[in-house]
């Protein structure tokens, strides 16, 4: 669905992206993860063909997202970081605008229906600069989706959102790949790895790791507090799925196990620690 | 497919939403309006203030209100141009499929109809203020002649606005595009008066061609005993569209 191979972009003074080599499967949901600046944007605008490589290839589709742009461009869904809407124009028309570019009638079902998604069929008639920052991101996550993309991109779609929205999108990001739609996400809430089926652990430009999220938490650190006999200790597990089972013996009365959070678990091997 | 494939409906889509902007932006269609008239009204009170019966009013009066719409076109449309990459609506334009002709053509579409109204307007005001008494066919030969220029401003506002990366990059190109044509165009002496250098640059001032039209119309020859000048402003503002067109970047 998505490929990189060796995909680097190098300014003057700055290596946005630094040999990334990625694969993402169709019908999936993918998270991009880092801190700010650890190339997740560049990456996104490389896959849409917003930015010309250093060197690398990316695949999009089967297409050369600058060479087959046109054609690729169709196909794709994107919302960008900052919300780019018209702030003088209704909802709607910020709808119909971005719909008409797949040249889909402005005012039929497909707005409505997206609008629902997003839950602003009230606010369709109101200028966009009227809303708040968080009705703002979903209008232009509307955008992104209102011609029924096969990939949609989203550049960190959550941020201003509020924590129910933030589930609603969520869920219907993985409504969407249940469809059959790919979505890619980026991040930078290490919370939100959790709802994607594999992430990309962004750092300097480098993916550092691609895993399921799920394999990720069982990587983290596991503190294990044991009441023996009436007496408490505690342990700290660098590999508790393995280690875990020989602590528990005779005698053993009370056991209190706190995994290491995920966004902990992230930050680490972002900051370049050992597992 | 190419970028070719154009499609003339995706560029009414651009010009429907720039009207709905234009619309939505109240103080820019005043801006857009109000300050020609005001400007205008100067320019009397500047000739009034000089009192030379000598010199024929229209002579002056109306190129000064043509390069005055020349003026405020070309910085508006540069500028909301340039609005459109600041707010990333123009990155997300093309990422969702429309075309470098379709955004040009859509903006030159949604323009055009407010300078076809300013250009009404100002030539109204500038007809009634200096009483120029040209007739309906010298007034609708002048209005030509001011709707091309509009048409070619437009063009130059776009394509400076692709080498500008934020409102304040349009600055330096003001004077760069506005002063030269004030000395080259013969609206305040005559081309032919200047130094050779001089005469040479001016062929690349559009208004020079436009000021040679409207001389042969307020001198009572009528605006096509000038038809080579006449010409050329549409043709320039044809190549400066396509060129604004070519140098609308996509990517970086």
């Amino acid at each position: 669905m998505v490929s990189a191979v060796r995909l680097a972009k190098r300014y003057r003074t700055v290596t946005a992206l630094d040999g990334v080599d990625l694969a993402i499967c169709r019908g999936e949901v993918f998270g991009f993860i880092g801190p700010n600046g650890a190339g997740k944007t560049t990456l996104i605008r490389a896959i849409v063909g917003a930015l010309r490589p250093t060197s690398g290839t990316v695949t999009v589709l089967g297409l050369d997202p600058l060479a087959d742009r046109w054609e690729l461009r169709g196909r794709i869904g994107y919302m960008p970081q900052q919300p780019a809407l018209y702030p003088d124009l209704t909802t709607r028309r910020n709808l119909a605008f971005f719909a008409a570019a797949h040249r889909r009638r402005g005012d039929g079902a497909d707005i409505d229906r997206t609008l629902a998604v997003v839950e602003l069929a009230d606010r369709a008639g109101d200028p966009v600069r009227t809303l708040s920052g968080g009705m703002r991101q979903r209008v232009s996550l509307a955008c992104a989706l209102v011609h029924e993309p096969a990939l949609v991109i989203l550049d960190e779609p959550t941020s201003g959102v509020d924590p129910e929205l933030r589930a609603a999108f969520w869920e219907h990001f993985r409504a969407m790949a249940a469809a059959g739609a790919t979505v890619i996400v980026s991040t930078h809430q290490m919370s939100e790895a959790l709802m994607c089926d594999r992430v990309a652990l962004l750092r300097r430009g480098r993916v550092i790791a691609t895993e399921d999220p799920g394999v990720l938490l069982r990587s983290g650190r596991a503190t294990v507090e044991l009441w023996r006999d009436g007496v408490r200790t505690s342990v700290t597990l660098d590999d508790y799925p393995s280690q875990l089972p020989g602590l528990i013996g005779d005698g053993v009365d009370r056991i209190e196990v706190t995994l290491e959070p995920l966004d902990e678990i992230v930050l680490r091997l972002v900051a370049g620690d050992k597992r | 497919m190419t970028a070719a494939a154009t499609h003339p409906s995706r560029a009414g889509a651009v010009t429907r939403n720039a009207l709905a902007q234009l619309a939505g932006d109240r103080r820019f269609l005043i801006l857009s309006t109000v300050v020609p008239i005001v400007v205008i009204y100067l320019l009397k009170v500047f000739w009034d203030a000089l009192d030379t019966p000598l010199l024929q009013q229209s002579r002056f009066a109306v190129p000064g209100g043509v390069f005055i719409v020349h003026f405020v076109t070309y910085v508006l449309t540069a500028i909301v141009l340039v609005r459109e990459r600041v707010a990333a609506t123009m990155e997300r334009m093309f990422i969702s499929g429309y075309r470098p002709g379709e955004i040009v053509a859509g903006y030159l579409g949604a323009y055009t109809l407010l300078a076809t109204f300013q250009s009404v307007l100002i030539l109204a005001w500038l007809t009634w203020l200096f009483d120029l008494g040209l007739g309906l066919g010298g007034t609708l030969q002048v209005y030509l002649v001011m709707w091309l220029m509009a048409v070619v401003s437009m063009a130059l506002g776009m394509l400076v606005s692709n080498f500008a990366r934020n409102e304040g990059q349009v600055f330096p190109f003001i004077p760069l595009v506005m002063m030269p044509p004030v000395f080259l165009s013969g609206m305040i002496v005559g081309v032919d008066a200047l130094p050779t250098w001089a005469r040479v640059v001016s062929h690349i001032v559009p208004l020079r061609y436009a000021v040679d039209v409207i001389h042969k119309i307020t001198d009572g020859v009528g605006a096509l005993s000038a038809w080579g000048s006449l010409l050329t402003l549409p043709a320039l503002a044809a190549a400066i569209l396509f060129l604004a067109a070519r140098t609308l970047r996509e990517e970086v």
